[in-house]
């Protein structure tokens, strides 16, 4: 059947063809990036890389969940958090464990947690259900800091072991980062494979209408809980693997405005468009370093923005509103539609002439 | 009607609830519970405020403004620098504060929410949340990270009721409130403009044959909401202090009151408010305090599980 | 109820506040017809599909689907059974293309999951070949294979109409609820339509068909059914009815063109 595989538009071939070559890209990124003298670059690519890497398994999550399924989550910092807590008491009170089952076992705790909130909370919509998910991130920050017999409390866990899978040590960033972006490109190929099967078709249904995806079969409570538990096993690790990443955590990395990040990178990087949370992370991660790095670079630019920390929040929050206002559906559209145009005039004449073909037949 | 009827008996039953725990405080911790109740339905009050706002922008606009609990914070920032920087009265300090803050509302109406007609309900939200960073960042680089205190409008001395000692400053947020809640209620039922409002966020059409066009309604909404926003903030001031970062958590606490009540409804936002302001220090007093912001999340989720809609809410089916 | 039943309405009542949208409609559809169900504006056609289709419960009565009860069931539990339903404003899914339309439809019949879809098992892959087959062959049929990349959507009324009617078909199903579907169709695909109804009844399906178009209604059904506030108040073949002075009182009287 290959010719009803070209006539899909699920596009599923072009984006496989996309993470190959952004999966080659990406993991020739330390090599080169090392050879660029501090002077010229000033800022660490790799720990930053690193860092988004970890960022990018929620949001790719959250991705599924608010841009196909269209169930907004304010929240998802408290799974992020669960997964990086689960691994760290872990793998710190038992000296043993193998911090590679705590990460693992950071993505299913989650998941059972997203489980048991998800079916009553996903009964709710809109703006509603924002606010219960914005109160379960809430409840989980505050469980973080209260449970110090656990957590530690807001000073946290410290010397948390890093990551080693059968004896292969990850104790550098070099390292962590082909592990980190191996696990992010695996779930990018789940999430394409998930968007272009009957699942997704199943999602991308109920986000259009909830009536009209029942009146199909489709139980679209059963869907949602699926999509939202997936959602937190994808964040748990993510957060599993910041805390082998930092091997330090605290409450105060896992609150209300970790959530809001995540929303916001999956927005601006285009909700929807499976590659919108991956240029969302990058896209917001490396931001304040390229304004801090404005004027080592262009004389012109005043030197004051070095101190860019002072009022970074100030420019984020006007970028916010900004790409809200004029590029609502995200940097990835933007990026995708110059391509596609070019792709549709060519397109109708593949369809014109595939439609010929099966009149043939 | 039957669905205002069963309106009706859950606006019934929670004031009874409310009461109820109310009267048991008091009759098992006598004073002690006196104290609790004032300092709660004081807290309530402003929590009432805020999620008025942000129902009155939610019933006109269908959009969450994430950045009501900010304009407070600005009115509690801006009252400080009027009043004890400055050294304006204090009443010439209150005007001043609530009219900068409200025209920033209107500003951000006019250059924002006006123009993104027809965007997503997820889209409004990031805008929202945008704009409250933006402003959030900016209180901090004015004013910095430092709680100032703010003079109470008439003496700090406590006074003695029943055992319980009331700061006055409760007065004013009761009487304030209470005068708010008054004033909305008549704007929105007697005026024409608050009619028009009212019919704009259903019918557009009709709404326009009495002179109010969704346009107006959505400026209107913005404005009233910075300005109950701020004044609320004022208010409160003196009792809680004033810093950059008190909006977040005021923002939340109005919104779960908003939701708890049911979005939309200025009585819903009343009594909602209220019920989390008693709640949040009852709970206060049950458990070990770090807890407290928990339970009153917990209690709205539980809520929201058994009337989706909120206490008082019409129920509704909608996307994101 | 007969063994030929393959829908079987009975003492069907809802209400809504005090008033009674429906009120013990009780009659039955046999297999392999095409019954026509008609009615002046608000009568309660559109209601009674939704108390059939699972998203109103009724308040008193039983709705049996092929000898077993599905009263009180849900929307997506009544459709796996084998009931679909089209809907009288167009509810195409947006975002997603005339073929994907139509793969949503074949959600009843396929069993992959979240892990075997997300893994690209080879059962995973298989079934997708098939849906994508069957549902080129669905829109073959109903005439929309010439642009399956089209958003759905984007497409003219008409077209989408026969778009819904195709995703329904995807489902394979027993019995088959239109609600309206000739309604902002012309005159040249309301002929279409007809011919497809017909076509379908001869390949077995069985069709409710609520219509205002009567010249579609008498055309194409076997027996027709008529609703007024909420009452069955005739039944009949097309002849019979149009002959009923009942229902030219309520009805034809009133609205005929």
């Amino acid at each position: 059947m290959e010719k009803l595989e070209k006539i899909d538009a699920t596009e599923k071939g072009r984006n496989y063809r996309i993470l190959l070559i952004l999966s080659v890209f990406i993991f020739t990124v330390p090599f080169w990036a090392g050879l660029i003298p501090g002077s010229i670059l000033h800022m660490d690519i790799v720990n930053l890389m690193v860092l988004a890497g970890t960022y990018a398994c929620a949001v790719i999550g959250l991705n599924l969940l608010v841009g196909y399924a269209g169930q907004i989550s304010l929240g998802h910092a408290a799974f992020f958090g669960i997964g990086a807590y689960t691994t760290a008491i872990l793998c710190t009170r038992m000296a043993w464990f193998p911090t590679w089952l705590g990460v693992i076992l950071g993505g299913l705790v989650a998941g059972i947690i997203g489980w048991l909130v998800g079916v009553p909370v996903l009964r709710l919509k809109g703006h509603y259900l924002a606010m219960a998910t914005l109160g379960l991130g809430e409840i989980a920050f505050i469980l973080f800091t209260q449970l110090k017999g656990l957590t530690g409390g807001t000073l946290g866990i410290l010397n948390i072991p890093s990551l080693s899978i059968f004896g292969l040590e990850f104790d550098t960033e070099f390292k962590l980062y082909f592990l980190i972006w191996a696990v992010v490109m695996l779930m990018m190929l789940l999430s394409i494979n998930i968007i272009c099967s009957r699942v997704g078709r199943a999602l991308r249904a109920l986000h259009s209408s909830d009536d009209a995806a029942e009146a199909m079969g489709i139980n679209t409570a059963r869907y949602k809980t699926m999509i939202f538990v997936l959602s937190a096993v994808f964040a748990g690790i993510g957060g599993a693997l910041f805390a082998h990443f930092l091997n330090y955590i605290d409450p105060a990395s896992f609150t209300f405005f970790l959530s809001i990040l995540f929303i916001t990178m999956v927005v601006i990087g285009g909700m929807g468009n499976i590659w919108g949370g991956l240029v969302g992370v990058i896209f917001l991660i490396f931001l304040p370093e390229v304004i801090q790095g404005l004027p080592h670079w262009i004389p012109l630019v005043p030197e004051s923005l070095t101190n860019f920390g002072n009022y970074e929040l100030v420019v984020y929050g006007l970028l916010l509103i900004l790409f809200m206002m004029y590029m609502p559906k995200g940097i990835a559209f933007g990026l995708s539609r110059g391509t596609s145009y070019a792709k549709t005039k060519f397109g109708h004449l593949r369809d014109r002439i595939s439609a010929r073909k099966y009149e043939g037949h | 009607m039957k669905a205002d009827e069963k309106r009706n008996r859950v606006l019934w039953c929670s004031i009874a609830v409310v009461a109820l725990v109310i009267a048991l405080a008091l009759s098992l911790k006598g004073s002690k519970g006196l104290q609790w109740v004032i300092s709660g339905l004081t807290v309530g009050s402003i929590y009432a405020l805020v999620a008025m706002g942000f129902s009155i922008i939610y019933a006109s606009t269908r959009v969450i403004n994430f950045a009501q609990g900010e304009f407070s914070m600005l009115g509690g920032m801006l009252m400080y620098t009027f009043s004890s920087q400055v050294g304006l009265p204090a009443w010439l300090s209150f005007i001043l504060a609530v009219t900068v803050v409200t025209a920033l509302g209107a500003g951000f109406e006019r250059a924002v929410i006006h123009r993104m007609e027809g965007a997503s309900v997820v889209a409004l939200i990031i805008v929202t949340i945008g704009f409250s960073i933006f402003i959030r960042a900016v209180a901090k680089w004015i004013w910095g990270t430092d709680p100032v205190k703010i003079a109470a409008f008439l003496g700090e001395e406590p006074l003695r009721f029943l055992g319980a000692s009331i700061v006055p400053q409760s007065f004013w947020v009761f009487g304030f409130t209470a005068v708010a809640v008054i004033l909305v209620f008549l704007f929105f039922n007697r005026t024409l403009p608050g009619k028009g409002m009212r019919a704009a966020a259903g019918n557009p059409d009709a709404a326009s044959l009495v002179g109010v066009s969704t346009s107006t309604s959505s400026l209107l909404a913005w404005t009233m909401a910075a300005a109950l926003g701020a004044a609320a903030g004022i208010i409160i001031a003196p009792i809680n202090f004033a810093a950059y970062s008190f909006g977040v958590m005021l923002g939340l606490k109005g919104f779960a009151a908003a939701i708890l009540g049911g979005l939309g409804s200025a009585p819903g936002a009343v009594v909602g408010g209220l019920i989390l302001g008693v709640l949040e220090i009852m709970t206060a007093g049950a458990f070990p305090s770090g807890y407290k912001d928990a339970v009153a999340f917990l209690i709205i989720i539980l809520v929201l599980l058994v009337r989706p809609q909120g206490l008082l809410g019409k129920p509704e089916g909608e996307k994101v | 109820m007969s063994e030929q039943d393959m829908l079987d309405i009975d003492g069907v009542t809802k209400m809504f506040g005090g008033l009674a949208a429906l009120k013990e409609v009780s009659f039955s559809v046999n297999r392999g017809e095409i019954k026509g169900l008609i009615g002046p504006n608000g009568a309660g056609k559109t209601t009674l599909f939704n108390v059939l289709t699972g998203v109103y419960r009724p308040n008193a009565g039983s709705i049996t689907l092929n000898g077993s009860s599905v009263t009180g069931l849900r929307p997506d539990q009544i459709t796996s059974m084998g009931m679909i339903r089209t809907f009288q404003t167009i509810q195409l899914f947006e975002g997603m293309t005339v073929l994907e339309n139509t793969m949503v439809g074949c959600h009843t019949w396929t069993r992959s999951g979240l892990f075997s879809s997300g893994l690209k098992l080879p059962g995973a892959r298989r079934e997708e070949e098939k849906i994508r087959e069957e549902s080129m062959v669905i829109l073959k049929d109903v005439g929309l294979d010439t642009r399956p990349g089209e958003q759905g959507t984007n497409l003219p009324y008409g077209q989408q109409r026969m778009l819904e009617l195709a995703r329904a078909l995807a489902s394979r199903p027993d019995i088959l609820l239109l609600d309206e579907p000739a309604a902002g169709l012309n005159q040249y695909e309301t002929g279409e339509l007809s011919q497809l109804l017909l076509s379908l009844r001869e390949q077995g399906l069985t069709i409710l068909l609520v219509e205002h178009d009567m010249g579609l209604v008498m055309k194409v059904s076997n027996e027709v059914v008529v609703l007024d506030y909420g009452k069955v108040i005739a039944r009949g073949t097309p002849d019979e009815v149009q002959n009923d002075p009942k229902v030219i009182e309520a009805y034809l009287g009133i609205e005929a063109d």
